[in-house]
């Protein structure tokens, strides 16, 4: 009797051994390929006997031109653009969302479902045709081109009150007996925000600032719209777009990799070191819809 | 109850929108007032001999390799000049690839001076991004310049730019791969680059490249464009020549060391040829050195008889953005004259190796030493003039050359070709124009024999045509490729009594439908909308 | 169709339940469609006697008002400030003026212009002293139609603000009739923090969408009935006009045989559909996959495994998507070392730029969104499994179930069942992804047939990459990108529609909480 459960349970080592290691090679060659790419691009960003696209991966001859390039180019100009709007749009995008969301999840009044159909049916449009309105808009206001920052963060937090699913969602899981409570001890709501509410949105709270302040990097039609023509007003999405067209790609491909090195660099080690909440975040907005 | 205090800021902020708006309202007025001075100028001084005198703001767009140059030369001119101008100008790396783009999407904010490419000259002119030459700065680009050069520039009559340089192709080789003797021969750089196992880079999948061939094979592809913009094209590639040139096109993809690339980098990357233009002369000499060759585009060999490759070639030019202020427009024309004069254009040369296209500058010893340039002017004398192709046309022609790699059969080819000429007739189904659709051409709103098209200078186009006997005489005007029925019997306003009366209940579309059969004119103001009807 | 009751419904097995599901939904459609239109009478007929109450209300007011309350009529607030609501009155009188001086220096223009969206185009002059042409421009079309549509925005607002004035009156009038006290500008401040703290947080959020995503949609539908283009731009070139339902008939219609737009269309939207399809289902059950071997007992190191994975989330898609595009040309990195190793002889042309290839490049596409794509669902299914109650695989195993029938009877129904909607909006999202399209491939290879259509097609193009190369390509034809626009809305809002009638787990949301 007791033979055959130790059999058994040997067997059960045996194959789990087995599709262990199986799943280890496969986990193994996934990131064999997922960090190819990214090895390649940092590789590729220290070479200096060429500065265009070749078929190789490790550089024949090793430098940090392509970093000096850089700093004598646009690219502070850029990089700088993009990080004052992350930075901005970052904290009052949360501030907007937070506020959308936690209205909606604890009010009720007359017009929230109304309100929140519209806004469902008003995402089914395409963003990308607004571009052109957006531009005349902020054209008229005197934020388009060299004035493009000041101008593509107000249409970036104008339009974030559109984002609320996830954090509404995660505010519907606190408890509304939480509020109920101090109501009773005589808080208002402002200050059931404040001390009880944010104080338990911890994640969420991470969650919205970090996805706010990685967007704007990546912003690239938009951007390129608003910002035409004038170097001064681009991001970096923008202006090393323009590296890897035909007229350039031959002189500037280097500098595109160690550009992207230093684009992904602080954003990727943010996000790495926030990564938690960031799973929270989207695991509750993809259960909650 | 305090909807109120969010109702006020929302308004006040619609408010400062909507007042905004408010100085547009009253422009138009504004730049009717003389147009003394813009842009900052530090007011102009008054004195006749110098009406140009003053400061001026100015963006100027030029790729990147030129943009050092260029601010040195804006420097040069307003220390030169005699008119007394001073350009304070702000100059932007915008590549000449990508200028119509990024001219239409604001003219008003785009560049007040920029660099662009032939191939978007009508779309340019169309947009109204391009000032006009005036009678004298003409005459200036006549004289410096070949007819060629000329005839670029012009579109019904006007001259609109300042020719730069040339924008075509020839090919670079690597010398210790290819030999001279067989730099003349498609079949021997195929073969030389085979034994070599090197590449042999020739963009035919791209229709600027490989329409090379039907060129060479002594096909016809002119397009010309009239002063109201429309567009046409005489063209017979769907023709015995056609198909000599599709076989020249699967000989050369056959290989299998043929690449469909045209950067100078493939040198790097193992190819002894490469089909590029003067753009990448920098990279091609950085990896080659001593053993880069150039030279003009070989013959391609198709049973037995030897057709030498016929490119496009295009030019780029400087543009001046169309002004409200005619002393702006003025200086800007200035400018725009002596960043293409003889000096400036070898200048160039010796800077960026730009090809100069003015007559004496071409013809310059400097110019002639350089191998490459030299390859280019060599090239140059055997080329077809570009002119305002269509951009439907460059995928239609792409097809020809991706059919060519996948078969060899003839009667694949005769199909490919077929399809090409149906699409260039559903390209001339969607141009500009007005039509007369009706009963009795089949209500054909892509009338590809032109022969329902209103034609007429100015405001006013009309048509003559006989209406047959039928048991419906209707029809009307619309856009070509369109279905508009914003033209017909209720916009009749002479000769209403030659149709039936416009109803929308009867008579939904708005045709004008005549009560006999006939000879009519039919006649519409464009500006007005309004149509006349005369019978005979 | 055989209509089943509620318990023998359940009694199906799941495919029956979803077929039964689908086919009483489209068996569904005629009934929808009456309710529709009976609904939208109901709801003009609700709107009739709403705005005859309005009315009746707005006259009552007036004849049972004081003279507080009847002079407000004209000059708004007056009432509030005479009743010693000094704050409110002073916001509706400086709202009633803003207003009228607003219609009166510009707002009446362009109201006025509406109709015709402009009347004098621009023309060139030609001074010959000078020898320069110059242009003069007159109306501007665009701004007649975008401030056109503000100032009606801006009139609904004056009309919904009087009434609000008129009822304060009224309210304020009874409230001293019955001699209770009014709430003074402190008490509306206050109130505005505690029980109207809602519409202190929602002011700003609100008033953004209103005017940067509202206003552009209703524009943008507008500029499908114009004729605004590159050569229309409305005010360098030429005006731009109305041009009814034309647009639409150009982009549907079959008439005259030859027409490429509704042809390209339907080739367009068919890719789209599959690429979303694919680009949704592959990463949703590789991410799974992933995520349980990840997970699984026995496995180490699975926060390092997660962090490699997620490097395509952390960084900005422009770089990775645009150096994953390079790194697949015919000369780029991936061609070269396949030939250096020797396992292919001729370079693999994977983007299909030279040959009349669209497979490859869809295959491509589809295969490097799933790089990007399966770290999310890999973190969205980490989380979902592991609620899972592990009591739920025990008393499985013990009854002899396997690793796939645990994997088909309880993981699989329990991600669908949670994650459902998640799938409809990314398969939504998926339609619109513009961005992996873009940089991967920029919509190509050119797709010839369809080249006659504005916007020189690809056969990779998404309806929203085609739009967008619509938008900034030759002929900039905005009235056909905007048709197109609002026929994507169309597209997603049908999807949207019958998935939420058919998908189990979106009605039953609330219960499973």
């Amino acid at each position: 009797m007791n033979e055959t459960i130790e059999k058994r349970s040997m067997g059960l080592k045996a194959s789990r051994t087995l599709s262990n290691t199986i799943i280890y090679i496969i986990l193994i060659v996934m990131s064999v390929i997922w960090l190819f790419p990214f090895i390649c691009i940092v590789l590729q960003s220290f070479r200096i006997e060429s500065t265009w696209n070749v078929n190789y991966v490790v550089p024949k001859q090793w430098g940090w031109d392509n970093y000096k390039a850089l700093w004598t180019s646009d690219f502070k100009t850029w990089y700088l653009n993009t990080f004052i709007i992350a930075l901005i749009v970052a904290v009052i995008q949360t501030v907007i969302v937070l506020c959308m969301s936690y209205t909606l999840s604890r009010f009720r009044f007359k017009l929230r479902n109304g309100l929140m159909r519209f806004m469902l049916i008003l995402g089914m449009f395409p963003g990308m045709l607004t571009m052109i309105i957006l531009y005349r808009v902020l054209k008229d206001l005197g934020m388009t081109q060299s004035n493009a920052v000041p101008g593509l963060i107000l249409v970036y937090i104008a339009s974030s009150g559109m984002g609320y699913y996830v954090s509404k969602g995660f505010f519907d899981t606190i408890p509304k007996s939480l509020d109920e409570a101090a109501r009773v001890d005589g808080a208002t709501r402002a200050q059931v925000l404040n001390k009880i509410i944010l104080p338990l949105a911890k994640p969420i709270v991470i969650y919205t600032i970090l996805t706010a302040f990685m967007g704007p990097w990546g912003d690239f039609v938009f951007a390129r719209y608003v910002s035409f023509g004038t170097s001064s007003g681009m991001n970096v999405a923008v202006g090393m777009w323009n590296w890897l067209t035909p007229d350039m790609i031959n002189q500037r491909y280097t500098m595109f990799c160690a550009g992207g090195v230093i684009v992904a660099i602080p954003v990727a080690i943010l996000f790495m070191c926030l990564q938690k909440y960031y799973v929270e975040g989207v695991t509750g907005g993809a259960v909650k819809g | 109850m305090k909807k109120v205090l969010a109702m006020i800021l929302a308004l006040v902020m619609i408010f400062a929108l909507a007042a905004c708006g408010q100085q547009a309202a009253s422009a138009p007025a504004a730049s009717n007032d003389a147009p003394a001075s813009s842009g900052g100028s530090d007011a102009p001084a008054a004195s006749s001999d110098k009406p140009l005198a003053g400061t001026y703001d100015i963006t100027v767009w030029c790729p990147d390799a030129e943009v050092e140059l260029r601010k040195a030369m804006i420097d040069e001119f307003n220390k030169t000049n005699e008119d007394g101008i001073v350009f304070n100008a702000t100059v932007q790396n915008v590549g000449e690839g990508d200028a119509a783009t990024q001219m239409i999407t604001d003219v008003e904010a785009g560049a007040d001076l920029y660099n662009f490419a032939s191939d978007q000259f009508a779309r340019l002119v169309q947009a109204n991004a391009l000032a006009k030459l005036g009678t004298k700065a003409a005459e200036v680009v006549k004289e410096g310049n070949s007819a060629a050069a000329v005839d670029a520039v012009t579109i019904g009559g006007e001259m609109y730019a300042y020719p730069l340089t040339d924008n075509g192709f020839f090919m670079y080789y690597d010398k210790s791969v290819i030999s001279e003797d067989a730099v003349g021969s498609m079949d021997k750089i195929i073969e030389a680059c085979e034994a070599a196992q090197k590449y042999l880079a020739f963009d035919v999948g791209n229709g600027w490249y490989l329409s090379a061939y039907f060129f060479g094979a002594g096909c016809v592809s002119k397009w010309s464009t009239d002063a109201d913009g429309h567009w046409n094209v005489n063209d017979d590639f769907n023709s015995d020549k056609g198909l000599i040139a599709m076989k020249g096109l699967n000989k050369i993809q056959a290989s299998p060391f043929h690449l469909s690339s045209s950067s100078a980098a493939e040198f790097d990357k193992g190819a002894a040829v490469v089909v590029t233009g003067l753009w990448d002369a920098g990279t091609a000499k950085e990896i080659l050195g001593d053993n880069l060759g150039a030279a003009p585009l070989p013959s391609f060999t198709v049973d037995g008889t030897d057709y030498a490759l016929k490119p496009f070639m295009g030019y780029k030019f400087i543009g001046v953005k169309t002004q409200t202020d005619a002393v702006k427009a003025a200086a800007l024309h200035k400018l725009a004259q002596y960043l293409t004069s003889e000096e400036a254009q070898l200048k160039r040369f010796e800077a960026v190796t730009w090809a100069p296209v003015n007559l004496n500058a071409a013809a310059s010893d400097a110019v002639k030493a350089n191998p490459v340039i030299a390859a280019d002017m060599l090239q140059q004398q055997n080329c077809t003039a570009q002119g305002q192709v269509n951009d439907g046309w460059w995928t239609l022609a792409a097809a020809l050359g991706a059919t060519a790699k996948e078969t060899d059969d003839v009667d694949t080819y005769k199909a490919a070709l077929q399809t090409y000429v149906d699409g260039l007739e559903k390209l001339k189904s969607l141009r500009e124009g007005l039509l007369f659709v009706g009963a009795w051409n089949g209500w054909n709103n892509a009338d590809e024999a032109d022969t329902y098209i209103l034609t007429g200078d100015g405001d006013v186009k009309s048509l003559t045509f006989e209406v047959p006997q039928s048991d419906y005489m209707g029809g009307r005007i619309v856009n070509i490729g369109s279905w508009e029925n914003g033209m017909g019997a209720a916009q009749v306003k002479t000769g209403a009594d030659l149709i039936q009366a416009p109803d929308p209940d009867s008579n939904p579309d708005n045709n004008i439908v005549f009560l006999a059969p006939g000879t009519y004119t039919v006649s519409i103001d464009t500006a007005s909308g309004e149509i006349s009807i005369v019978a005979g | 169709m055989k209509r089943y009751s509620d318990l023998e419904f359940l009694k199906l097995s799941k495919g029956q339940k979803f077929t039964y599901k689908l086919v009483s939904f489209f068996a569904s459609i005629p009934r929808a469609i009456g309710r529709f239109f009976l609904g939208i009478w109901n709801f003009i007929k609700k709107l009739g006697t709403t705005i005859g109450g309005e009315f009746a209300d707005i006259y009552t007011t007036f004849k049972n008002g004081d003279w507080k309350t009847r002079s407000s009529f004209l000059v708004m607030g007056l009432g509030s400030i005479a009743r010693g609501q000094v704050l409110r009155g002073l916001l509706f009188l400086l709202f009633e003026a803003v207003f009228i001086f607003y219609m009166i220096t510009t707002g009446g223009y362009w109201i006025s212009m509406l109709p015709s969206l402009g009347k004098v185009g621009p023309h060139e002059e030609y001074n010959e002293i000078l020898d320069s042409y110059t242009t003069v421009y007159g109306d501007n079309s665009f701004k007649i139609l975008l401030y056109g549509v503000l100032t009606i925005f801006f009139i609904a607002a004056f009309i919904y603000t009087w009434r609000l004035n008129v009822k304060q009156n009224k309210i304020a009038q009874e409230y001293e009739k019955a001699g209770r006290k009014l709430k003074s500008g402190a008490d509306d401040l206050r109130s505005l923090v505690d029980e109207q703290f809602y519409k202190t947080l929602l002011a700003l959020p609100l008033l953004g969408i209103l005017i940067f995503t509202v206003m552009p949609i209703v524009f943008m539908i507008l500029v499908a009935f114009t004729n605004y283009d590159g050569t229309h731009d409305g005010f360098n070139n030429a005006l731009f006009s109305w041009a009814g339902w034309a647009n639409f008939k150009t982009m549907l219609s079959w008439e005259g045989g030859g027409n490429v737009y509704s042809a390209t269309f339907g080739e367009v939207l068919t890719w789209t559909l599959i690429w979303a399809f694919f680009a949704t289902f592959t990463n949703y059950f590789l991410g799974m996959f992933v995520a349980m071997m990840i997970n699984k007992k026995g496995i180490r190191l699975k926060k390092a495994w997660r962090t490699i994975l997620v490097l395509t989330i952390a960084i900005p898609q422009f770089i990775s998507l645009l150096y994953v595009s390079k790194m697949f040309a015919k000369n780029g990195i991936i061609n070269g070392l396949l030939l250096n190793w020797g396992w292919i002889d001729q370079a693999i042309d994977f983007w299909g730029s030279t040959a009349h290839n669209a497979l490859l490049p869809r295959v491509m596409v589809i295969v490097i969104n799933i790089w990007i794509g399966i770290p999310y669902l890999m973190l969205i299914a980490t989380g979902i499994l592991m609620n899972i109650p592990a009591d739920l695989y025990e008393s499985s195993r013990i009854d002899g179930a396997n690793a796939w029938q645990q994997y088909t009877k309880i993981t699989l129904p329990y991600m669908l069942f949670i994650t459902g909607p998640y799938l409809l909006t990314s398969f939504t999202s998926n339609m619109n992804n513009f961005n992996v399209i873009f940089l991967l491939t920029g919509g190509n290879p050119i797709n010839a047939a369809a080249s006659s259509a504005a916007g020189s097609v690809g056969y990779t193009d998404l309806l929203i990459t085609w739009l967008f190369k619509i938008t900034t390509g030759a002929g900039a034809q905005y009235y056909m990108a905007s048709v197109i626009g609002i026929l994507v809305f169309v597209v997603v809002a049908v999807i949207s529609l019958v998935v939420y009638n058919v998908l189990p787990s979106i009605k039953n949301e609330e219960d499973f909480q």
